[in-house]
């Protein structure tokens, strides 16, 4: 009986109601706001969460606490009796092709990673960048044969984070993390506590762009523990030529702070980048990447374009954008894999069968002039 | 009715054969701002920029005439008061007097503007949107005066198709040939011929010259090896240029509008059917210009914010008319007619920037997903207008006869079975939206701007639909959230790209936040008088 007035209760299509009305809301803020915030932080901060603070003390739910509200209530109502019946048989095929979507859509949330690479032509890559998350990496470069990485997450790298590398027997005290980063020369030179890059320059917070990917992150840590004078401060930003290089215990290691890197079971070399404008114009007609994918040593020519991805092995690899510099081209690919991509595909189908039948079985008596009672 | 079907079949067969006729000096192809157009066109598109107008009326010249006047007497033409500056701090700030008919020469403006030149360099180097109205006024009138000396000397007209290359490739004007001394190739060479024997005889005014030069002009475009253009598309953009297909089909609905408003004074079968005829043919010479232009880019009927407004119009008469087929009162008529005559407006306006038939970016350039995502979704904005149309409609219909229950029922249905319809094509559309967004961006769904916007629309009239089953909204209240989802569709269609954000912001225009917000307010206050009106009325008949 209880049991009974719960499925009643969370059945009900008022609250289907509610959950749309509250988010339209939602879609509404989260549109203006990214006038102001911009697209990513306005989706973590409306979209993305399953609550979020208004005003300092109002907490409010998310878009993804609404959405599953949404997806429960749908669920739900899919078990009314009075609902199997066969005029309702479009109905009920359109409301299970929506559930399909809002799951595909939860899918896609949780297990989806995406990510971009920077080629340049006649460059081979294979990693993808994360677009925000970094990680602080310690090469050693003193081996005879070969390269050591060591690599810090971004979860380790946050203020006030020590890291306590017992196989180094080193400490590295994270000072400050900077989201976008000025870079200005050190009015008082000589405090020897400062190391490598900042001995000279000093990195300071500005102003974070509303497009993430448009920021300069930056980190300031402290390495204690390596017996010599390579204890001190260090300062690392994004897209640094000129790497520090430390010693310790008679290795000499170089420092990199970088987007998060996950490599590929299969490299991608860039063999021409190409623009098309429309003649006459500067509007562009197209781009395009011609690469050769080398899995296990074996090159393949791939002509990756605009509306024209390469999918291969769950990946798929998009013409994103592009660097002109005056040594050469590079192409941006941006890079996807998602495990949900093929929900909306299904559904839609599902839907539009769902919501065809129900339109013929019911909109020849919605058109007429005379009025009839038209079923739900 | 019968008679009338047979009507409409003759116009079918006359309209195409009208611009299968000789080949005129205006069908001569044109590159021009990436792709080959008729002269005609460009003529009339720059004269439009200069002049304000595509013909200059008072002197009964067209724009093609204009322009090789232009070219054939540089010193009239630049003499000829041509730039129409409508905002008196420009031409003070060029050292002219304000006239009454703001028209100047390019001889009265050229010393000013070179006065100016240190004012022009530094407007030159801001960007666009820190520019103020008088500094935009100014750098355009000095980019238009450069563009009108370009043509003066035949600059500017690529007129020439090169001799290797492919359709990327750009074209060559006279003038290049004579300052690289480039060798013209044989059929190069037969275009050049042609073209100065036509100005020759222009000047000499010998028609039978003109004439034989232009088809010797055809007959050497129609020998070059290489596909880069079709004459017969040429010849037909030069007619919907003169035609203007658009203003006809404005004619027709204004027409049905003013014969409905008769039959409802009287004679009301005759009336109303003649009244269904003229939206028919109206809807018919706009479906036409549609095709046309689909066939002149080769491209599916929705790619800009213009040709968007010209297809949600063709939308909203396509279902009035359907509406009107079944209800043969008038309701169909009447949602057609103001909705049609509302969008040729709003389409005027933007028709009014100069080329309507621009080339796309690349990520639009993608014949597939405009003919489904795009069509779709316009449909959608059509649909959901209509039944917005009608919401207007119940809510005054309501007021006036509260008591006709009968005939407030069927509209109730009506306004239902179009929300459905409506549903159908923003939901696919949006969804479509989204696979087209995985394709090619790699996401389905990213929350920008454009996408939010559709899937406000989508919501907005799923909550309808459930609220009326849960029983949460009546008919009132149903008509009532259709009429605010014109609200929504409009911000999603125009609104979205004030806010300059996302992969979807092109077609910003100043003017359209000021009318938006008109919109929104005027349907705001109408919509809920309408409403609350309509409630006290129901509910003093249910007292009675």
């Amino acid at each position: 009986m209880i049991l009974h007035n719960i499925y009643k209760i969370i059945s009900n299509p008022k609250i289907f109601v509610y959950t749309v009305l509250w988010l339209m809301v939602l879609v509404f803020f989260g549109t203006i706001a990214q006038k102001d915030i911009g697209l990513y932080a306005s989706q973590m901060k409306y979209f993305s969460t399953y609550y979020f603070i208004l005003f300092d003390y109002i907490p409010l739910p998310g878009g993804r606490l609404t959405l599953i509200i949404m997806t429960v209530n749908l669920a739900s109502s899919l078990f009314k009796k009075n609902l199997w019946k066969m005029k309702k048989v479009g109905v009920i095929i359109l409301h299970i092709g929506g559930l399909l979507l809002l799951v595909g859509g939860g899918v896609t949330a949780q297990f989806s990673s995406e990510g971009n690479m920077v080629i340049n032509e006649g460059g081979n890559v294979d990693f993808v960048d994360d677009y925000h998350r970094m990680e602080l990496c310690l090469v050693n470069i003193s081996l005879e044969d070969s390269l050591e990485y060591i690599v810090f997450d971004d979860e380790l790298l946050s203020e006030g984070q020590i890291i306590n590398y017992e196989r180094l027997g080193v400490k590295i005290e994270i000072i400050s993390r900077i989201e976008n980063t000025r870079i200005q020369n050190r009015v008082t030179l000589g405090d020897s506590i400062y190391k490598g890059f900042l001995k000279e320059f000093v990195l300071l917070p500005k102003e974070p762009d509303k497009e993430n990917t448009q920021n300069r992150p930056s980190i300031i840590f402290r390495v204690r523990g390596s017996d010599n004078n390579s204890d001190g401060i260090y300062g690392l930003f994004l897209g640094q030529r000129d790497l520090d290089i430390f010693d310790f215990k008679e290795n000499q290691y170089f420092t990199e702070f970088r987007r998060e890197r996950s490599y590929l079971p299969f490299s991608i070399e860039l063999l021409d980048f190409k623009k098309v404008l429309h003649p006459g114009t500067n509007v562009a007609k197209s781009f395009s990447s011609e690469i050769n994918l080398i899995e296990s040593k074996v090159p393949r020519r791939v002509l990756i374009q605009m509306n024209e991805p390469l999918r291969h092995q769950g990946y798929t690899f998009f013409q994103a954008s592009f660097i002109e510099e005056l040594d050469g081209e590079a192409t941006v690919l941006a890079v996807v894999k998602n495990y949900g991509r093929l929900f909306p595909y299904i559904s839609s189908i599902i839907m539009s069968i769902g919501l065809l039948v129900h339109l013929m079985v019911n909109l020849p008596k919605m058109i007429k002039k005379k009025p009839i009672q038209i079923s739900e | 009715m019968n008679k009338n079907i047979k009507l409409i079949f003759i116009t079918i067969f006359l309209l195409p054969l009208s611009y299968v006729s000789s080949f005129t000096i205006g069908d001569i192809p044109i590159q021009d701002e990436g792709r080959i157009k008729p002269l005609d066109t460009y003529a009339r598109n720059h004269l439009l920029a200069f002049y304000g107008k595509r013909s200059i009326s008072k002197i009964n010249l067209s724009a093609t005439d204009w322009l090789l006047n232009l070219v054939l007497d540089p010193e009239a033409g630049k003499n000829l008061k041509i730039f129409n500056i409508r905002n008196p701090e420009v031409v003070s700030s060029i050292f002219l007097d304000w006239s009454t008919d703001h028209k100047y020469s390019f001889n009265q403006i050229l010393p000013g503007l070179r006065n100016q030149a240190a004012l022009l360099s530094i407007i030159d180097e801001k960007p666009n949107n820190q520019r103020t109205t008088f500094e935009k006024q100014l750098i355009e009138l000095s980019s238009n005066a450069m563009r009108f000396e370009e043509i003066s000397y035949l600059k500017s007209l690529r007129l020439i198709p090169p001799n290797i290359g492919s359709e990327d490739e750009e074209w060559i004007s006279p003038l290049e040939f004579i300052l690289n001394g480039l060798n013209p190739d044989n059929y190069q060479n037969k275009i050049l011929n042609s073209l100065q024997q036509y100005l020759a005889a222009r000047m000499e005014n010998d028609e039978s010259a003109m004439t034989s030069s232009l088809v010797v002009y055809e007959s050497a475009l129609k020998n070059i090896p290489k596909n880069l253009f079709n004459i017969d598309t040429l010849k037909k953009e030069t007619w919907l240029n003169q035609v203007n297909l658009f203003y006809i089909s404005l004619g027709f609905y204004l027409f049905a509008f003013l014969m409905l408003g008769f039959s409802w004074m009287s004679n009301p079968n005759t009336l109303r059917k003649l009244s269904f005829l003229s939206l028919f043919i109206g809807f018919f010479a706009h479906g036409y210009g549609i095709i046309l232009r689909m066939i002149i880019m080769s491209r599916p009927p929705v790619s800009t914010l213009y040709e968007s407004v010209l297809f949600v119009s063709f939308i909203v008469i396509l279902f009035a008319l359907i509406l009107e087929y079944f209800r043969k009162d008038g309701l169909g008529i009447f949602v057609g007619a103001v909705g049609g005559t509302i969008f040729h407006f709003i389409g005027f306006n933007y028709a009014s920037d100069g080329d309507t038939l621009n080339m796309l970016v690349a990520v639009l350039n993608s014949n597939f997903w405009l003919a489904t995502h795009v069509t779709t979704i316009t449909m959608g904005y059509g649909a959901s207008l209509v039944a917005g149309f009608i919401g207007h409609l119940y809510l005054v219909q309501s007021i006036r006869e509260p008591s006709n229950t009968a005939y407030l029922k069927s509209v109730y249905n009506n306004m239902f079975g179009v929300t459905l319809v409506a549903l159908f094509f923003t939901l696919f559309g949006t969804i479509l939206g989204g696979i087209w967004a995985d394709q090619s961006w790699g996401r389905f769904w990213g929350w920008d701007p454009k996408e939010n916007g559709a899937l406000l629309i989508v919501l907005w009239q799923l909550m309808m639909i459930h609220m009326r089953l849960s029983g949460l909204a009546k008919a009132q209240d149903f008509a009532l959230g259709m009429s605010l989802n014109n609200i929504i569709v409009a911000m999603a269609w125009f609104g979205v790209n004030l806010l300059q954000v996302g992969l979807h912001s092109y077609g910003f225009d100043d003017g359209v936040a000021k009318n938006l917000f008109i919109f929104i307010g005027a349907e705001l206050l109408f919509s809920f008088g309408m409403y609350y009106w309509s409630k006290k009325k129901s509910k003093r008949s249910i007292s009675i």
